[in-house]
């Protein structure tokens, strides 16, 4: 049998791409700097529309390689320039400051992780064949670092990225669990994306031309 | 029986000169690429095996304070880590001393010589020495329980601490490297190796400069061959973890016995891996900048996460 038809050997290029995804997820926790911060982002998203495109592959289903270029297009591509345009536009030069300091940083991110495992696990039937059973647990885990990452970060394009980085979680949730949604939902999706990042991006710049600074700790304050 | 034993004297011996003969030369390759990386000419290759030359045939000055410990720390360090050199598999899957410990044992042994190493840089009372001291445990603390995580990751794959044992499980499995558990251990101890090895995002090996060293302080005070023995200890220190991380994680080439035709092959490969190591080794440091003290431990933060999430995902990918 040739490997290209070997669903086992298609489960391990996919788990080992979704572990990938996790890594550069805790990259990202661990970065300080805003546009690596960015070009990591690229990285984990291309490495998701890989998997994405794997699964359409093994299992016959083209539907998904649209999803797969889509990803490419919006995430690996469009996002991440337009962000790195506005990066250009404000010059900022700052390193981002998380409000937790980054070992411990890392550290709860890796806990987090576990607690992904260990939700998964309840969901995953043993003895039950597909590809890349373990990325749900993947996907929590993107799911819940995302989430703390915003929540540790304190200015708004940060912010912004973990979103986005939480989103790559749910995409690789819907496509493990559904292997792919019905296309308009899909589309729907990205959609909804490309138009989060430009107008998120566009309410950055508004807070920082307002407040002379993205800290969103400072929009306590009124301002005319 | 007694065969059993002389032949395991034999390849003990043909370890060790293998161990004394290249480690210098692996310190020496690396610094001509860095060199050449850098676009320096940079000394040759063999400059190491000059400046132990020259280093054994000099006197030394020991300070009027040092007690015994400074005496017989280099001592110390260069056995320990040589005895460690042993335990390691490195042309044969079967390590020559495999039989007196593990891949614990090997730890160990180099936490041995970097205490003594410690406790000599307090010795003699100079405010460098304990400052290289105290910076050196720090990042060895840090270091040992990331190393720790994935080498036992290593070890329940192959289900036993024994390296002769881990070596032969990575030769029997073909797609095990491409493992995400096999992958974030490997990460780990790379983070570890260039931490251990004081390479340049956590330290500079080719540095005296005061604010920043961190091996150099401690050693500070060490001249003539005493100075030699620690720095070639500290090669052997770097070519027992190269190998350590190639032979449990890349085992091509590895040979299942010493004796035959079949150990010119296993050296021929262990050089060639060791070259691609130290070429990798040689980009990090040449495409990084030092570090500062203080964001060392996020580095090896995310050395210790990579390393338990290889343990987590050996139970459950």
């Amino acid at each position: 049998m040739t490997p290209f038809l070997d669903m086992q050997i298609g489960d391990r290029v996919i788990t080992l791409m979704a572990a990938l995804v996790l890594v550069l997820q805790i990259a990202m926790v661990s970065q300080r700097w805003i546009v690596v911060h960015i070009r990591i982002f690229a990285a984990q998203s291309f490495f998701l529309a890989m998997i994405a495109a794997t699964i359409a592959w093994y299992n016959h289903a083209p539907h998904i390689y649209i999803a797969a270029a889509l990803t490419l297009v919006v995430k690996v591509i469009l996002v991440p320039i337009l962000f790195e345009r506005l990066v250009e536009r404000m010059e900022i030069h700052e390193e981002i400051e998380p409000i937790v300091n980054v070992p411990l940083s890392v550290l709860i991110s890796g806990g987090l992780t576990l607690v992904g495992y260990v939700v998964a696990e309840s969901f995953y039937k043993p003895g039950e064949p597909g590809l890349g059973h373990n990325m749900l647990a993947v996907a929590i885990s993107l799911f819940l670092i995302g989430f703390f990452t915003m929540i540790n970060r304190r200015k708004a394009l940060t912010q912004v990225l973990a979103l986005l980085s939480l989103e790559n979680g749910l995409f690789l949730a819907a496509i493990s669990l559904t292997y792919g949604m019905p296309l308009i939902v899909e589309l729907g999706i990205f959609f909804d994306v490309l138009v989060a990042a430009m107008v998120l991006g566009i309410l950055v710049y508004r807070i920082r031309e307002t407040f002379e600074s993205m800290d969103v700790s400072r929009l306590r304050r009124l301002r005319g | 029986m007694t065969g059993q034993i002389i032949g395991r004297i034999l390849e003990s011996l043909a370890q060790l000169c293998l161990l004394l003969a290249i480690a210098p030369l692996v310190t020496g390759v690396i610094r001509a690429l860095k060199a050449r990386m850098q676009t320096r000419r940079g000394p040759g290759i063999l400059q190491p095996y000059r400046d132990l030359y020259k280093l054994f045939r000099k006197g030394m000055v020991i300070p009027e304070t040092a007690s015994w410990i400074f005496a017989a720390t280099p001592w110390i360090v260069f056995f320990s880590t040589v005895l460690a050199g042993l335990m390691i598999p490195m042309v044969a899957a079967e390590a020559p001393l495999g039989l007196f410990g593990g891949v614990l044992a090997v730890i160990y042994l180099l936490g041995l010589g970097r205490f003594f190493l410690a406790l000599s840089g307090l010795d003699t009372g100079s405010s460098f020495g304990g400052l290289g001291s105290s910076r050196e445990m720090t990042i060895s603390a840090l270091a040992e329980p990331a190393m720790m995580l994935a080498i036992f990751t290593v070890a329940i794959g192959a289900g036993s601490t024994s390296l002769t044992q881990i070596a032969g499980a990575a030769i029997g499995q073909n797609w095990r490297f491409l493992a995400p558990a096999q992958m974030f251990a490997f990460a780990a101890l790379a983070l570890v190796l260039i931490a251990e090895t004081g390479r340049i995002p956590v330290d500079n090996p080719d540095t005296h400069l005061e604010l920043t060293m961190i091996h150099e302080a401690m050693i500070l005070e060490y001249s003539g061959p005493n100075l030699a023995l620690v720095e070639w200890a500290a090669s052997i220190k770097q070519l027992v973890l190269m190998t350590l991380l190639i032979n449990c994680f890349w085992p091509i080439g590895l040979q299942p016995t010493w004796f035959g035709f079949g150990a010119l092959q296993g050296i021929a490969w262990l050089l060639a891996k060791l070259l691609f190591l130290s070429c990798a080794i040689v980009l990090i440091e040449t495409v990084n900048a030092k570090m500062r003290l203080f964001r060392v431990p996020e580095l090896l933060a995310v050395a210790f996460t990579l390393g338990s999430l290889a343990l987590i995902s050996t139970f459950l990918f």
